[in-house]
């Protein structure tokens, strides 16, 4: 018995197959970056996730690079690796190929420990970070509503503001 | 007053704090994409907070573009701002403008 505090979020299995292909998506794109070496990855997304630390420094910016690039994208595999693990009730992963129409609205519940729902909120925001990269989201009113990515990353937000004041309570 | 006026080098000396006694400054920087609701999250969970800090700061980020979170030794510093590019927060380390 453990008295952690825990936190059961409910997520419908499509949303549930949506985000675990994005999660999966998110691993080989950490795959094929690399993690090592002083230079910021070439992929924007990536490089975006390991920000220079110092402005004007490029010295000590590389320093700090060869220091904890490795570690944080490390970091960033264990967190969706741990959600990808959630979103596989009894060990098999969600997709939406295998959902049938009566089961996509059905809900998976999610019980995350303290610890568990850090990984969700860092992983939600990486996804929402490589998205806004690839959507070339510049400014917060940068918005196309004919682009269905437009929707994934609002949900992803929808998603993490609610696991935010869940988490808070 | 009999006060004289102090000379050039006098007024510099004031004027300047040595640069070796500047403390070092974690900045996050404003991005378009981290939720002010995440953002308020980080500084709370993080630093420890208290919800009006981290929301004034937070607001400090979204309006004024950037806002000096936390000042001390330098290595510190950088343990701050790696712990806030975990967070998938955008944070430099500089040292306190003279």
């Amino acid at each position: 018995m453990t008295d952690e505090r825990t936190t059961v979020m409910e997520i419908t299995l499509i949303e549930g197959a949506h985000l675990a292909d994005l999660v999966s998506q998110f691993l080989e794109l950490l795959d094929e970056g690399g993690s090592s070496g002083t230079r910021p990855p070439d992929d924007p997304a990536l490089a975006r996730l390991v920000p220079d630390a110092y402005r004007g420094d490029a010295d000590a910016a590389r320093e700090f690079r060869a220091l904890t690039a490795s570690d944080l994208l490390n970091r960033r595999r264990d967190d969706a690796r741990a959600v990808l693990d959630d979103l596989s009730p009894g060990g098999r992963g969600l997709h939406t190929v295998d959902l049938s129409p009566d089961s996509l609205a059905e809900t998976l519940p999610v019980t995350l420990t303290t610890a568990r729902g850090r990984a969700w909120l860092r992983t939600l925001n990486a996804l929402r970070l490589v998205l806004a990269t690839r959507l070339g989201i510049e400014d917060e009113d940068d918005h196309d509503a004919g682009d269905r990515r437009f929707a994934v990353y609002d949900w992803l937000g929808y998603r993490l503001d609610g696991l935010v004041a869940a988490l808070g309570r | 007053m009999g006060t004289t006026t102090p000379d050039l080098d006098e007024i510099t000396r004031l004027d300047e704090t040595p640069q070796a006694d500047r403390p070092w400054q974690t900045v996050v920087w404003n991005d378009p994409v981290n939720l002010m609701s995440y953002v308020v999250h980080v500084f709370r969970e993080y630093f420890g907070y208290a919800p009006e800090v981290a929301t004034r700061l937070m607001l400090a980020v979204h309006q004024e573009g950037r806002a000096v979170v936390a000042e001390g030794a330098r290595e510190q510093m950088e343990l701050h701002t790696q712990a806030m590019h975990d967070y998938g927060l955008w944070a430099t380390v500089q040292q306190a403008p003279a």
